[in-house]
């Protein structure tokens, strides 16, 4: 009897203070204005104001639509997106991880609407994209997602330190990429390290050395590759350089590796365009060039893309398309490109002069030919990166032979990718 | 787990009669070395954050070694309050770590006070029910929760922000724990004087358990102020944000500006901290005499 | 008692009974969810990484809970006294315990790294070798554990402090009287006198501990080659990363058991006469 009274006390006191504070759930529901489409996106780092722009240019130039974009960070958004799409409680458009794989899950549970592709200003001209790109985000035939950006590693390199080990160039080939990491790492890599690699929470870099080799992670069928004979031989050599010569501290994570570069205690690092503005504030004499050249003279590196897609549940789809129609226009990419030092989106650029004067975007923007994306398209990526892969270069970096470390890597991939050989 | 021997202990502990026990002669100058050499390391870590948070790159790289800034620069903390509608989140965190701490000590003293003075049947089995809520990691229920919550249509509301996290298991513990010291002749002489169980509750045994309020309620705001993935499950809006969830933002997975992140570490301390500054005369000398049991 | 059931069970108990459920299906939020019985467990059972993390979690909390409460009892000793001097080192121990983990993590790991950090510049200035903390399979654990330590060792001291004061003076007294030396008043009175509060804070420590998450996810994420991955990490990787709901159900439901079961053992280890 008291208690009922105090607990109807309690519930009454609390909603006074919720009222209090004025802010008991009101959500706008003007019926007359524009239309607003919310997003979600990961971009944290130095490239968020690129994305920024595209959406106020958009809002700007479409007065019935308007588009919020709401920064978190990717885990973030792994963990609330599944569930708030399930609820239609999530966002119209959303780039749902870092990871251009997650999209497969996404397909599965139906939460995606394919874009719609097509010549004219409110359709997705796929043809213009990067293939890479396109064939990456592509399920049974159907693009579920436009990439939000397409980046590719490039060498950067410390000047000042080239100059005092009596460097002229950048390494152009990956026997030179070798000899300068060894000639660049002094006393061991307590001063200096001619290279800061990062193997895991990263984008991955291994990929490119093995590439460079001539070797691979897994073939078209999804069957490991790891332990052929190029392979084998590509990932000795530079896990002895790593071991043995101490050209890169073991084990760094991708923020790690970063900070060693940037502080100046590394001469080279593989990384994408979103580090540059960071390292030159930082006061590093900094150059960047394309990834030296493979054993076999052809050019290779790692492209990575970040989707972007819609939500199948959205109640304005045709603005959500317009929008990413507008994302990936000519003359949205050429700004987003000259604001962020990533290349364009599209193939059709190769000529655009503002682009080609900026010399950053030049170095990235020259190499989309030859990116190779990380583990495309293949089942369970995800898996394979966090239990197969950046455990095996844990591994070989820390003593473990090469041969049994890719071994249990191969028998890991082989059981999740369901490989039949 | 009540004793045989179950006192009230309300005396202020400073003005007690020393304790004359065998420990004292421990009080000794190796006693002050080992607590020298501990204190050192509980307290670089927090030097070395906020000098940090006023260092640039270049300097903290530079003289790993020192614990000070060569030049000062703000850049962090600039950073941070252009990116970040500041004063909301300060806000945010104040209304939901204060309101549900009010909220659970209400609930959580009269749950633990029924579970320890009422006789009634599936006691023991309520008591244990709490108890297991708090042997569940949280992010096990972190999806049904949100199902729910979408449901009441409470995401990014306040009440669902406040009202799943207003009563704690720990609190009931606690509660419980402590009320069981108190000696139960207490309120049987107000049973006998026709006092109801609310009157007993409200007058004879919270004006007691002041030690166990203070600690709850710091405990409490403490863990709430902290609390990350709650705020960001619940809300989305940037309007919604609590202080710690804000910034998350900062530790971008490429390139880490150490000054801004360390900056934003600093000052979701800050409030705490002076919080803890005024507050823990009540609460190091509250905890210790609350005779928990 | 009413809102308190009321807020549990709709927000803590209806959820863990929902879990319960998912680990028998085959789910991903959003798409089909299939009965496929106990297949979750019996996976569970043949999955290395499991007993790894298993393994680590254990390693973890018995480590963590040992050192904190027998140096957390020594500093309870040492600083029982009421002076100004004992209520600052308090007050300094304890502060720590207020600090998020996720901010602790973070300043740690700064604090660790080998080439940027205070501990490396301190290292370097005394002429030893830089050490790779947290990247190193053998030093990664062993470092995570000792911050958790640094963490909770004011809560464990505040704690046991409390135990301390509710010892009654007239125990020692009496005990004196019979002639009982220093070493026999630890163990005749101290220790019986603080059984209680020795069960609360042992319960509450090994409780956390074996749920532990923020620091190892911001500090190793789980790594280098698994050797920090406990348990709660794996779940998170497996409910948020590879979408295996299902399966981070299963996962959680055997820790569960696991702290049910300590904390039965427990309470049975305490249970004296004089204990509810």
């Amino acid at each position: 009897m008291n208690k009922r009274k105090l607990i109807i006390g309690a519930a009454a006191l609390a909603a006074t203070a919720l009222a209090l504070t004025g802010c008991a759930g009101t959500s706008s529901t003007s019926t007359s204005g524009p239309v607003t489409l919310a997003m979600w996106t990961g971009f944290t780092g130095g490239d968020q104001p690129g994305y920024a722009q595209i959406v106020k240019d958009f809002n700007a130039s479409h007065p019935n639509i308007k588009v919020v974009q709401t920064v978190e960070s990717w885990d973030t958004i792994q963990q609330k997106l599944p569930t708030a799409w399930l609820t239609g409680s999530g966002p119209d458009i959303a780039a749902p991880s870092s990871d251009p794989n997650v999209i497969a899950n996404y397909v599965k549970t139906n939460s995606l609407l394919p874009v719609v592709t097509g010549a004219g200003s409110s359709k997705v001209n796929v043809s213009q994209l990067a293939p890479a790109a396109v064939k990456e985000l592509t399920y049974k035939g159907k693009l579920y997602a436009i990439p939000a950006n397409f980046a590719t590693l490039s060498l950067y390199y410390n000047k000042k330190m080239f100059t005092a080990a009596g460097i002229a160039n950048p390494p152009a080939t990956v026997a030179d990429f070798e000899a300068d990491a060894k000639k660049l790492t002094l006393n061991g890599g307590s001063t200096q390290y001619g290279l800061s690699l990062a193997d895991n929470q990263t984008i991955q870099m291994w990929p490119i050395l093995q590439w460079l080799t001539g070797g691979d992670i897994v073939n078209s069928k999804g069957c490991s590759v790891l332990t052929s004979a190029a392979n084998q031989a590509g990932l000795t050599t530079w896990a002895n350089l790593v071991m043995n010569d101490h050209i890169s501290p073991v084990g760094q994570t991708g923020a790690q590796a970063d900070s060693l570069f940037s502080a100046g205690k590394a001469a080279m690092e593989l990384n994408g365009p979103w580090a540059a503005p960071g390292y030159k504030s930082a006061g590093i004499d900094l150059g960047i060039a394309p990834v030296p050249a493979a054993s076999d003279g052809s050019h290779v590196t790692l492209g990575s893309i970040a989707p972007l897609a819609i939500s199948a549940k959205t109640k304005y789809p045709a603005q959500a398309q317009e929008f990413l129609a507008y994302y990936t226009a000519k003359t949205t990419q050429e700004k987003f490109s000259l604001t962020t030092g990533f290349p364009p989106l599209r193939t059709d650029m190769g000529d655009d002069a503002a682009l080609k004067a900026d010399p950053t975007v030049q170095v990235f923007t020259s190499q989309v030919p030859d990116a190779r994306l990380y583990l495309p398209q293949l089942t369970n990526a995800t898996q394979v990166d966090a239990n197969a892969y950046v455990p095996m270069i844990g591994k070989i970096t820390r003593g473990t032979s090469v041969a049994s470390a890719t071994a249990a890597a191969t028998s890991t991939i082989n059981s999740l990718t369901g490989c039949t050989q | 787990m009540s004793t045989d021997t179950p006192r009230i202990r309300r005396a202020d502990p400073i003005n007690r009669p020393q304790v004359r026990n065998p420990f004292q002669a421990l009080r000794s100058t190796s006693k002050w070395i080992f607590l020298g050499i501990g204190l050192i390391a509980a307290l670089i870590p927090f030097i070395w954050m906020i000098s940090g948070s006023f260092r640039s790159e270049a300097d903290l790289f530079g003289s790993p070694s020192s614990l000070f800034p060569t030049s000062v620069t703000l850049h962090g903390y600039i950073g941070i309050w252009q990116q970040l509608p500041f004063l909301r989140l300060v806000l945010n965190s104040f209304v939901f770590a204060g309101v549900t701490t009010a909220a659970t000590l209400l609930f959580d003293s009269m749950c633990a006070y029924v579970l320890s003075r009422m006789h009634f049947r599936g006691r023991t089995i309520a008591f244990w029910l709490v108890l297991v809520t708090l042997m569940v990691p949280f992010q096990v229920t972190l999806i049904p929760v949100f199902i729910e919550l979408f449901h009441f249509g409470w995401l990014n509301t306040y009440q669902g922000l406040i009202i799943p996290r207003a009563t704690s298991a720990f609190g009931i513990f606690l509660f419980r724990q402590f009320f069981m010291s108190i000696p139960a002749e207490l309120d049987e002489a107000a049973r006998i004087d026709g006092a109801s169980h609310w009157r007993i509750y409200w007058q004879v045994i919270l004006p007691l358990a002041k030690p166990a309020i203070a600690t709850v309620a710091i405990l409490n705001f403490m863990n709430l102020w902290n609390d990350l993935l709650w705020p960001l499950v619940v809300t989305t809006s940037p309007d919604m944000l609590t202080l710690p969830a804000g910034l998350t933002l900062f530790g971008g997975q490429h390139i880490t500006d150490h000054a801004v992140l360390l900056a934003g570490a600093t000052i979701s301390l800050l409030p705490i901290a002076i919080g803890f500054f005024f507050a823990q005369k009540y609460f190091v000398a509250g905890v210790a005499t609350t005779g928990l049991k | 008692m009413v809102p308190s059931f009321a807020i549990l069970g709709t927000f803590v108990l209806y959820p863990i009974v929902q879990s319960f459920v998912y680990s028998f299906q085959n789910v991903t939020i959003g798409g089909d969810s299939t009965w496929i019985g106990l297949q979750n467990y019996i996976t569970l059972f043949k999955d290395q990484q499991f007993w790894n993390a298993l393994g680590i979690t254990l390693e973890f909390t018995i480590a963590s809970v040992l050192v904190l409460i027998v140096v957390g009892f020594i500093l309870a000793l040492l600083l029982q006294g009421e002076s100004l001097a004992n209520r600052i080192v308090r007050s300094v121990f304890f502060f720590p315990t207020i600090v998020s983990l996720v901010t602790i993590g973070l300043v740690w790991k700064f604090l660790l790294d080998p080439s940027i950090g205070f501990v490396g510049g301190i290292f370097d200035l005394v002429g030893l070798p830089p050490v790779a903390w947290l990247t190193s399979t053998s030093l990664a654990l062993p470092t995570v554990i000792f911050v958790n330590i640094w963490k909770n060792l004011g809560f464990a001291m505040i704690l046991l402090l409390a135990g301390l004061k509710g010892v009654p003076q007239e125990r020692y007294e009496a005990a004196e009287l019979d002639g009982a030396k220093r070493g026999q008043l630890i163990r005749y009175v101290t220790i019986p006198g603080i059984r209680p509060t020795m069960l609360f804070a042992t319960l509450i420590l090994t409780i956390q501990s074996l749920q532990v998450f923020d620091l190892v996810f911001v500090m190793t994420d789980g790594g280098p080659i698994f050797t920090t991955d406990t348990l709660v990490n794996l779940l998170y990787r497996d409910a948020f990363v590879n979408y295996q709901t299902g399966y981070a159900s299963a996962i959680s439901f055997v820790l569960f058991l696991i702290i049910v079961i300590v904390s039965a053992l427990q309470l049975r280890f305490f249970r004296y006469n004089d204990v509810d």
